[in-house]
């Protein structure tokens, strides 16, 4: 798919942060979101073609301004719904959840 | 469901990256030295083959092995199993002749994504 993921070549996108230093996981979430990758594929819920398929479905303006575990999520909730294990609800559900700080 | 993955490969997984590596007898067509072609593909699917090296000429670096064919098995539509080339190409080539002349870059293809140049 000739998509927004395909950015090799194109200019404007600010260095490539090369830093050997830089933290594997930015943010405690990124973590769990790694952690669920995992589950989720040993699960049998996709296989990492269809992982990265997903991920090239995402609308290109919030696939630029998404990091790279938002981008594992959004191709985990396609799939795990795809499948019927997971529903928007859900995910609506827990999100009201958090917000009101009950984690 | 795609098949499940056995929990004993978790450790594997997390090192290999998914490596989609399989124990195949399958025919290379292309040796370390040859002259190859990118085809000039624009599936709406899933593919991983870049598009600015498609229609560009480069020289198999060397053979990796037989790898499952993403193209094909993002779709569910079979693992087409298929030897994956290091393939160079100038920046040249790619780029055109302000680009300096010793940089190359070194992108990995599956044998659907190349053809032989005479």
């Amino acid at each position: 798919m000739n998509g927004i993921h395909d950015l090799g070549g194109r200019h404007g996108m600010g260095p490539i942060d090369i830093d050997p230093k830089q933290p594997i996981f930015r943010a405690d979430w990124e973590r769990r979101m790694f952690g669920m990758f995992i589950l989720a594929f040993a699960g049998g819920h996709f296989n990492i073609d269809q992982f990265r398929a997903a991920i090239e479905l995402m609308a290109p303006a919030e696939y630029l301004e998404s990091g790279y575990y938002e981008h594992w999520l959004y191709s985990l909730e396609t799939w795990c719904k795809a499948n019927g294990s997971l529903t928007d609800k859900e995910i609506d559900d827990r999100m009201r959840k958090l917000s009101k700080g009950d984690a | 469901m795609p098949t499940m993955f056995p929990a004993a490969g978790v450790d594997e997984l997390i090192k290999t990256g998914g490596s989609t590596r399989v124990n195949a007898n399958v025919k290379s067509r292309f040796a370390p030295g040859d002259k190859v072609l990118a085809r000039n593909i624009n599936p709406i699917s899933h593919t991983r083959l870049p598009q600015y090296i498609r229609g560009k000429t480069g020289v198999v670096d060397r053979d990796h092995g037989v790898f499952v064919f993403p193209d094909t098995n993002a779709a569910l539509k079979g693992e087409k199993p298929q030897h994956v080339y290091s393939v160079m190409f100038t920046f040249r080539e790619l780029w055109g002749a302000e680009a300096a002349e010793e940089d190359k870059i070194y992108i990995d293809l599956w044998d659907d994504y190349i053809d032989p140049v005479k």
